[in-house]
């Protein structure tokens, strides 16, 4: 059965053809009208994407983390050991990714290089490589001397891995230079140094930062030290960046959305030139079709040869709007250094071209059918009286 | 068995008035096999409807109509198209022949959506019909004869066993109608029953028999029991159009035996 059922489309498209080239001019207007509509939303479908892989890139982390800290409120004033287990246990969960528990000591200090000083936020961290990443240097997997100082410290007072840094009047060698924070968090490591946990003489923790790999991981992590550590009291306060995240998600999303809508009405516009393009063309060939009809051409076949044509301007038009619409991003890529090519070349992009494309042929299917279902049902007496 | 026959046909259409156009009325028609029936009448008496009733075109609104002795007069539209395909040859005053085909693609026409080819069958056809040299042209490379005789070639694709014919001498001059009537002697010879639709004197010097409407009113739609033996008055076309498929009622004349190609 389909075996027939495609069988009967190769002469149906066939004829098609050949009735496309009768009337070029209207053949090629109408295609070009499909092309720009699919050039719209495949463009526009795309321009939003990158702009939201580059917002997604841009934001990095900020919802993979969780801050954790004591509830001034309810008198609480740092974290103790059992809080931080506490903590280790709600989340040692696989259902929460079992996303690593940093507790931070806490103080400020004057930081002073060579030639220069700065007021910079002092941690006391013990396994620094859970939270952070070194630009220069190596984080130790337990940190037990000497300081990592972070990227703008770094910067303000000049210091690389190897120099020596004096911290509120103790001469200390820097370990590692961190690599600039991708994340905005509230630990804001760019302005901080890292001793270890043996310089702090605190008898509790200021803040454990809670690592997860994901924006989802992150929130559940956030939702079980809600429900567990805080059951009885609500010891700490969480900071999370998830719910931020999911606005500014929202926000690309229907960015994308309104973008591929604007597409969408000039692929709508292209499907009403189709429209005509097609009721002029079966109104021209009306007698043709009574003839078809009378010398036994099933009412489906010739349903067929104007689908074939309605689709043929369609299809002719996806894929030169599409080939266009690459050249576009291309052009654009080679001449706009501070668009990324790797957003560029995401493979939801493609997604976004075979859209369109999809909807170029559709637009000309569902623009040909009322003008074909009406020729192809018109009495062939009635068509050939004419 | 008549190859096509009318039983007491009423056509009516729904007129500008309170009143129904009668088209056809109480029309009895039948026509053999290998016959040749030209139906003449002034215009507006219902050759037309007479033609499109036959050709499974149109319902007639009584009586009975019956294909190579089947009743076919209620069938569905797909029923219509297939028995159309099927049995029934179109000529048309216009030709009529579809612009971006060539010639033997629009010979093929009927069958161009079925499995198989039928190319080399409308080639055959065009070289009997004399037309082995244009078979790639399209139909504004031809003259009007030429296009006559594609669009006879197309008419028989199927083996047909009525072909009908509406004006089909109308657009062209006195020399080409005498050929394509000499052709359509060679089809009914082959026992396809012919119905020419005309104005034309020289299609009623070809028939076998004439018939008239007059205002839905047919006289003599049915032959008397010794056909086409005598009476008419075209006996020296009798004489060089063998009658050897004339008595053939199935219609099924082989394609190739009594028609030579011959070269016009």
């Amino acid at each position: 059965m389909s075996g027939g059922w495609l069988r009967g489309w190769r002469p149906a498209a066939s004829m098609a053809a050949r009735n496309l080239r009768r009337n070029r001019i209207r053949t090629v207007l109408a295609v070009l009208g499909v092309t720009i509509g699919v050039l719209a939303v495949a463009a526009l479908g795309i321009f939003g994407n990158v702009l939201a892989l580059g917002a997604a890139d841009a934001i990095g982390d900020i919802g993979t983390q969780v801050v954790v800290s004591p509830n001034a409120d309810a008198g609480v004033e740092s974290l103790s050991t059992a809080d931080v287990t506490a903590i280790r246990r709600a989340v040692s969960d696989p259902a929460v990714g079992d996303p690593a528990v940093v507790p931070l000591y806490s103080d400020n200090a004057v930081v002073a290089g060579t030639s220069s000083q700065t007021f910079a936020t002092v941690y006391g961290v013990e396994q620094p490589g859970l939270a952070f990443e070194a630009a220069e240097g190596s984080l130790p997997d337990r940190h037990r001397r000497g300081v990592i100082v972070g990227a703008d410290v770094a910067a303000d007072i000049g210091v690389e891995t190897g120099d020596a840094v004096e911290i509120a009047g103790r001469q200390v060698r820097v370990v590692a230079v961190l690599a600039e924070s991708e994340t905005f968090s509230p630990v804001a490591p760019d302005n901080a140094v890292f001793l270890p946990e043996s310089a702090f003489a605190a008898d509790g923790y200021a803040q454990v930062l809670v690592v997860a790999d994901s924006g989802e991981t992150a929130r559940a992590a956030a939702d079980a030290i809600r429900e567990s550590v805080n059951a009885r009291e609500e010891r700490v306060s969480l900071f999370e960046l998830a719910a931020i995240v999911d606005e500014i998600n929202g926000f690309f999303d229907l960015l994308s959305t309104f973008l591929l809508g604007l597409g969408a009405i000039s692929l709508v516009v292209a499907g009403v030139s189709i429209l005509n393009v097609m009721l002029m063309s079966t109104v021209e060939r009306r007698q043709e079709i009574g003839v078809m009809r009378a010398v036994g051409v099933t009412r489906r076949d010739v349903l067929r040869v104007l689908l074939a044509e309605a689709g043929l301007i369609g299809a002719a038009g996806a894929v030169a709007g599409t080939a266009l619409t690459v050249l576009l991003v291309a052009g654009l890529v080679i001449s706009t250094p501070a668009v990324d090519a790797a957003l560029v070349l995401d493979p939801t992009n493609g997604y976004y071209l075979l859209l369109a494309l999809v909807f170029g042929v559709g637009v000309g299917i569902v623009s040909g059918a009322y003008p074909a279902w009406q020729a192809a049902n018109e009495r062939p007496v009635d068509a050939l009286r004419s | 068995m008549y190859s096509v026959e009318l039983r007491g046909v009423t056509k009516r259409y729904p007129g500008g008035g309170d009143e129904p156009v009668v088209a056809l009325d109480d029309v009895d028609f039948a026509v053999e096999p290998g016959e040749f029936v030209a139906v003449v009448g002034p215009s507006g008496s219902g050759k037309s409807t007479l033609l499109n009733v036959l050709g499974l075109l149109d319902d007639p609104t009584e009586g009975w109509r019956l294909l190579d002795g089947t009743d076919v007069t209620e069938l569905t539209v797909g029923e219509r198209t297939a028995a159309r395909k099927e049995s029934i040859g179109f000529v048309f005053q216009d030709f009529h022949l579809l612009p971006t085909l060539t010639a033997v693609e629009n010979v093929a026409l009927p069958t161009a959506f079925d499995p198989g080819d039928a190319t080399d069958r409308a080639t055959d056809l065009l070289r009997r019909f004399g037309l082995g040299e244009r078979l790639d042209h399209e139909p504004s490379e031809l003259s009007g004869g030429q296009k006559q005789r594609v669009a006879i070639a197309r008419s028989l694709i199927n083996q047909p066993s009525v072909l009908l014919a509406d004006e089909p001498t109308g657009n062209l001059d006195t020399e080409t109608g005498e050929s394509i009537l000499a052709e359509f002697e060679r089809v009914k010879s082959e026992g396809v029953a012919v119905i020419a639709v005309t104005h034309d004197p020289l299609v009623e010097e070809y028939a076998d028999r004439v018939v008239e409407l007059t205002d839905g009113v047919l006289v003599g739609g049915i032959a008397d029991p010794p056909t086409h033996a005598g009476g008419d008055s075209t006996p020296d076309h009798d004489a060089d159009a063998p009658q050897t498929g004339g008595s053939d009622p199935s219609g099924e004349a082989d394609a190739d035996s009594p028609l030579a190609p011959e070269e016009r």
